[in-house]
């Protein structure tokens, strides 16, 4: 039960609204107002209205990127959810253990985003890498730089290898607020593992694995430090994904077009914030029998 | 049967996930040889050597740390009270604002690089720690404020009641009572702001043009035309240890958080 109180919402929230206006209203503002210029320096520019944006949309540079950037976010989901939530259920719920296992796995979390693809080049390695050498002795020609899937392969193991965990940590957390007597009464029920996945943990976990999905979505379709490192979009820019685009053009001081796919990108992440917004405050309400 | 498969399971993930990091390990410990050399790398101390001892690294493990406290130190205050609101009242716009606030943690910080860098240098917050700080925030206050929200939805509700009864004024009531309570909560919040602060690239990239580099971006600089890669190691596995250590003190915490959704 929450209480009606608009003065007292809006003032608590007020100063978290003053920074993140600062940092995030503002400049998306200039952003907005950037898109509608030819800007060869800040100073001197032409108001060309919505020539960038109409041009955007006419590249079919950009709808690839897209297509190739929704496609890796949803290979991404498709591994690391099953598995992240797999691994959660096989943590054990007490002991000292737990806090262990935890703190390993998450080391991935802790390393800086330029420095995941350095230390996976080198894993790649043919001749000295750990997971290079595996592959070449099971017989695979790896050949991450020019073969086009075995590119998108290693992108998608660093992913899998970078984030998976976070995906651990969070279904974990909620599994561990589920009361032992749902386990108890389960057991006299004679329920069938499955049974308490699908029943008992999967609709507890389902607000905190939405939240999850979101993170993990956005964060591997707006991708750009590490899938830039490992192949600068290649081969053939079969993994131009749109934040290596964008970077690109920022890198290259394209205002006006940068500042137009920047907005582009923004109503995208809104438009799906506000989908997955939805699907949670439905969970909420249907979650609460 | 099932317990065996739960432990081969995480012991093989473990695995997986250290595999990368113990050749980082390996190679921190052996001496850097060119490709076309036939010389073999052998054991050294001496890529930790070089980085303690190397002003550069030392300074930017400095500025590291400097914006990314600096940045719990504003996100943690600012958080607090929002997270309190959304948990306990509801208000004209709630549902709204709280979209606002993930459109903008999920929202790739490459979007709003350029015009954060002309705003920042009109008011001189370029190469200073505190410039990263407050980029960062916006990131780590919509995150913290997540956090919060659901630690606080795990206080019962009468207990601030109780409290206003007892005569208790807001502000007091927060300070007196609530803090005290959520003191793991804040903990595992500073952790997580921590943790996305210290590895962001792009706005810690943008923002030091001349001074101030971070951690970061002195591992980029360490690459050149013949690149000590063994030092590089070093570098990386140097950058890992404060947030293990950040992980350390509220391991046991961890997992309490984030109950989403429950009151």
């Amino acid at each position: 039960m929450k209480t009606l109180n608009h003065k007292h919402g809006w003032a608590m929230a007020i100063p978290a609204i003053l920074i993140l206006s600062i940092v995030g209203v503002v400049p998306l503002l200039t952003v907005i107002n950037y898109s509608f210029f030819d800007i060869f320096i800040l100073d001197k520019r032409f108001w060309i209205g919505l020539d960038w944006y109409q041009e955007l949309m006419q590249s079919p540079r950009f709808w690839a990127s897209l297509a190739r950037s929704l496609l890796f976010s949803t290979l991404i989901l498709t591994v690391q959810l099953p598995l992240g939530i797999l691994i959660a259920l096989a943590i054990p719920k007490h002991g000292i253990w737990v806090a262990t296992c935890l703190m390993t796995m998450s080391v991935p979390l802790l390393i800086p985003w330029n420095v995941i693809p350095i230390i996976w080049l080198n894993y790649l390695r043919l001749d000295t890498g750990f997971l290079g050498q595996f592959l070449t002795f099971i017989g695979l020609d790896f050949d991450w730089k020019f073969n086009l899937f075995h590119t998108w392969l290693a992108l998608i193991l660093m992913d899998v290898w970078h984030w998976t965990s976070l995906v651990v940590l969070l279904a974990y957390s909620s599994l561990s607020t589920i009361p032992t007597a749902y386990y108890q009464a389960a057991a006299i029920d004679r329920a069938s593992r499955w049974q308490i996945f699908r029943y008992i943990e999967l609709p507890k976990m389902s607000g905190i694995l939405l939240m999850a999905i979101l993170l993990r979505f956005m964060d591997s379709l707006m991708i750009y430090t590490e899938a830039f490192g490992i192949n600068s979009g290649g081969p053939q820019n079969a993994t131009l994904f749109l934040g290596i685009d964008l970077g690109e053009q920022i890198k290259a001081f394209d205002y006006g077009p940068s500042a137009a796919r920047s907005v582009v990108y923004f109503i995208i992440i809104l438009f799906i914030v506000w989908a997955f917004k939805t699907a949670l405050d439905r969970q909420n309400s249907g979650g609460a029998k | 049967m099932k317990k065996y498969f739960k432990i081969i399971l995480l012991i093989a993930y473990i695995a997986l996930v250290f595999l990368p990091l113990v050749q980082v390990l390996q190679m921190s410990f052996l001496t850097t040889v060119s490709a076309a050399s036939t010389e073999q790398p052998v054991f050294t101390w001496f890529n930790y050597y070089h980085l303690f001892t190397s002003p550069i690294l030392g300074a930017a493990f400095f500025n590291s740390i400097t914006y990314v406290l600096l940045n719990i130190c504003l996100t943690i205050p600012v958080a607090l009270p929002a997270a309190y609101a959304f948990s306990r009242y509801s208000f004209i716009g709630d549902k709204h604002l709280f979209l606002a606030f993930l459109a903008f943690r999920v929202t790739p910080p490459v979007v709003l690089a350029l015009p954060m860098f002309k705003i920042f240098s009109l008011i001189g917050l370029v190469n200073t720690p505190f410039g990263i700080a407050l980029a960062h925030c916006l990131f780590t206050i919509p995150v913290s404020i997540w956090i919060l929200e659901s630690f606080i939805n795990a206080i019962p509700k009468q207990l601030d009641e109780t409290a206003f009864l007892d005569g208790y004024s807001l502000p007091r009531f927060f300070y007196e009572i609530l803090l005290p309570l959520l003191a793991p909560a804040i903990g595992v919040t500073a952790f997580f702001c921590f943790l996305f602060s210290w590895v962001e690239v792009v706005f810690a990239r943008i923002l030091t043009v001349t001074n101030g580099k971070p951690i970061t971006m002195a591992i980029d600089a360490l690459f050149g035309f013949s690149t000590d890669m063994g030092l590089v190691m070093a570098v990386i596995v140097a950058s890992v240890i404060p947030g293990m250590v950040m992980f350390y003190f509220v391991r046991n915490h961890i997992a309490k958080g984030f109950s989403f959704g429950q009151t």
